[in-house]
C-alpha cells in the first residue's frame, strides 16, 4: 500500500483512482493507514463480499492472496495480475490506457 | 540394411535432441560491469565504487518494498556478527516532500520484524548523488534475544523521489562494532551517481 501512496502523484497523472480492499475491520483499517500515513480510500472487505462479486474469491479457500485489479471508466476489467503488486508494469499500463483515452 | 539405416536416424534424432537441450541453456546475463577506472556500471543505470571482494554481491528479485542491490560481508565472532549495505529505490515510508518526514516514515517500518528499541545517534543534512541529503545513525537493541545493530540510513533524491542507503551491522549484545565497515559504506554512497532518470521520470 506503501507503494501506492508513494505513486499516487503519478495515478493522478494518468487519471487513475487507487483503492484499497482488505479482510480487516474499519478500526484496524484506521489505524493501520494513520500508521502507514495513507491517505487514498481503503474497503473494509470483511465478508469477502467483493472478492464474491468480482469472482475472484479462489473456491475453497477462506481469504484471498493479493490482487491487482484495473477498471476502466466503463466498469470493464482491464488487469489484473496476483501477487505484490509490479509498480512500473502498472505504471506503463495506466499510461496506456490513460494514452487510449480508456481513463481508468 | 534396414537395421543400419534405423541406428543412424536414432543416433542422428538422439544427436539432434542433445543439441537441442544444449542449445536451451541460455546464458546469465550478469547485470553489471567494470570501468577502467575500477567502478561499476550497474544495468547502465547506476555507477560506484564496489567494496573490495570480501563483500558478497546481495541482490533480490524486485517486488514491492525490496532493494536493488547490496553487499554482505560475514564478520568474526559469534551470531548475529553480519554486516549488509544496500540501494534502495523506494525506502519504507511515502513522503516525498522532506527528508525528515521520511525519516518518520522509515524507522516505523525498518527492521520492523527485529523489534528493536532504537535510539538516535547523530543526525546531519549531507550531499549525496549530487544533491542535499539526511544521514541518520542509529543503534538499535533486542535485549531479549541479547543483540544490537548499528545502522546507518542516508536519503537523497532522485527526481521528484525519496531515494536511500543503508547499512546494518548485527552484533551480539556484548560485541564490539567494525566502524571500517561504515567507511566502506560512505565511500559507496559517495561514489554513487545516476546515469539516466529513473523509470518514474520517464513517465
Amino acid at each position: 500500500m506503501e507503494g501506492h501512496q508513494r505513486n499516487l502523484y503519478l495515478y493522478d497523472r494518468f487519471n487513475a483512482r487507487v483503492v484499497g480492499v482488505s479482510r480487516d475491520d474499519v478500526t484496524t483499517l484506521k489505524y493501520w493507514a494513520n500508521g502507514l500515513g495513507i491517505t487514498f480510500p481503503l474497503l473494509s472487505n470483511i465478508t469477502a463480499f467483493l472478492g464474491a462479486y468480482f469472482d475472484i474469491q479462489p473456491e475453497g479457500k477462506p481469504i484471498f492472496g493479493r490482487r491487482t485489479v484495473i477498471i476502466d471508466k466503463t466498469g470493464i476489467i482491464r488487469y489484473v495480475r496476483d501477487g505484490s503488486p509490479d509498480f512500473k508494469d502498472i505504471l506503463l499500463f495506466l499510461k496506456k490506457l490513460n494514452q487510449e483515452g480508456g481513463k481508468p | 540394411m534396414k537395421r543400419k539405416l534405423l541406428t543412424v536416424l536414432c543416433f542422428v534424432l538422439v544427436a539432434a535432441w542433445l543439441s537441442g537441450c544444449a542449445s536451451m541453456q541460455t546464458s546469465k546475463k550478469v547485470p553489471y560491469r567494470l570501468t577502467p577506472q575500477g567502478t561499476v556500471v550497474w544495468e547502465d543505470e547506476f555507477e560506484f565504487m564496489p567494496p573490495s571482494p570480501d563483500w558478497k554481491l546481495l541482490r533480490v528479485e524486485a517486488g514491492e518494498n525490496d532493494i536493488n542491490f547490496g553487499f554482505m560481508r560475514s564478520d568474526p565472532g559469534p551470531f548475529p556478527s553480519v554486516t549488509t549495505f544496500a540501494y534502495d529505490e523506494d525506502p519504507f515510508g511515502c513522503t516525498a516532500a522532506s527528508f525528515e518526514g521520511r525519516e518518520r516514515e522509515f524507522f516505523k517500518r525498518f527492521l520492523f520484524n527485529a523489534i528493536l528499541q532504537f535510539q538516535i545517534l547523530n543526525r546531519k543534512k549531507v550531499q549525496v548523488v549530487g544533491g542535499e541529503g539526511l544521514a541518520v545513525l542509529v543503534e538499535g537493541k533486542d535485549p531479549v534475544k541479547k543483540e544490537k545493530v548499528r545502522a546507518k540510513v542516508v536519503f537523497g533524491k532522485r527526481g521528484d523521489r525519496i531515494v536511500g542507503f543503508y547499512i546494518t551491522q548485527w552484533r551480539p549484545m556484548d560485541g564490539s562494532y567494525d566502524l571500517s565497515a561504515f567507511d566502506v559504506f560512505d565511500k559507496f554512497v559517495a561514489s554513487f551517481k545516476f546515469l539516466k532518470k529513473s523509470f518514474y521520470e520517464t513517465l
